[in-house]
């Protein structure tokens, strides 16, 4: 539990002053400001979000191309047929089982709002409402990929059903 | 050649923004009009970042735009998931009206 946090500490510490340098482009002056704002930025992260798990980072870096490729994908079908004239829509809902800690499911639900054709709306008991633009498209053949992928960027055990 | 991308890669993220429009306008509901909102605007956006990282003067600007686009597609992911909740559960209770204290 104390390595988890010291290890998400450290990642933070990292990301953050990444973000610190960016903003104000490495300039000598802002270094001081950082040194107060980094840490404290580390410490109300871990305040509002207790690390739990370590994050895999390996498996998140290696999972990013993926995801550009599907929100790219994504961006060009509902461009597609918001542009098409005869519009072809077939909106409905489907409950997605979903067997991953609370965080793992909001960002999994974020990762599938940007993927082609589903929208996560939040859980119903354990399973994930997901809303599809065209229910026969198959778009929701992704969803039990993108959470196997989730599983193993958490280091949790994968879902049952990723057939 | 830069230029020439440049106005390429922004022109394809403009039409990204106006698809997003026009599926916000013509799709028949909110969660159908939230896909339109969330993907292509964030396509759009990630055009137009990359065609004006071609004429960043310093790597700072470009990790500056490169931050933009990550925290609007953060927001984007995040944002979509509570609007859609929000809706359903709005939809769900105004149907009833005995329903609506209950709501969250």
């Amino acid at each position: 539990m104390a390595a988890a946090t010291t290890q998400a500490a450290l990642h933070r510490f990292a990301l953050f002053g990444a973000v610190w340098i960016v903003l104000t482009s490495a300039e000598p002056g802002g270094m001081l400001a950082g040194a107060l704002a980094v840490p404290a930025a580390v410490w109300m992260s871990l305040r509002l979000l207790p690390a739990r798990r370590p994050v895999v980072l390996l498996r998140l870096a290696l999972h990013a191309p993926r995801f550009l490729y599907g929100s790219v994908a994504g961006g060009v079908d509902v461009a597609r047929r918001a542009f098409s004239p005869s519009m072809p829509l077939d909106p409905g809902w489907i409950a997605v089982p979903v067997d991953l800690p609370d965080a793992g499911r909001v960002a999994l639900g974020a990762e599938l709002s940007l993927m082609p054709g589903t929208l996560a709306a939040g859980t119903q008991g354990d399973r994930l409402l997901v809303h599809l633009l065209d229910c026969k498209a198959g778009f929701d053949a992704a969803i039990p990929q993108e959470a196997a992928a989730m599983a193993e960027i958490l280091a949790v055990a994968p879902p049952p059903r990723s057939s | 050649m830069a230029d020439l991308a440049t106005v390429l890669l922004t022109a394809a993220g403009l039409c990204f923004f106006l698809a997003g429009t026009a599926g916000v306008i013509r799709f028949p509901d909110i969660h159908s009009r939230l896909h339109a909102l969330t993907k292509a605007d964030n396509l759009g956006l990630g055009f137009i970042a990359v065609g004006v990282a071609l004429q960043a003067e310093s790597w700072a600007q470009v990790a500056r735009l490169g931050l933009i686009w990550a925290l609007a597609l953060l927001a984007a992911g995040t944002v979509a998931q509570l609007v859609a909740r929000a809706a359903l559960t709005d939809r769900a209770a105004a149907p009833d009206g005995a329903k609506r204290g209950s709501r969250r």
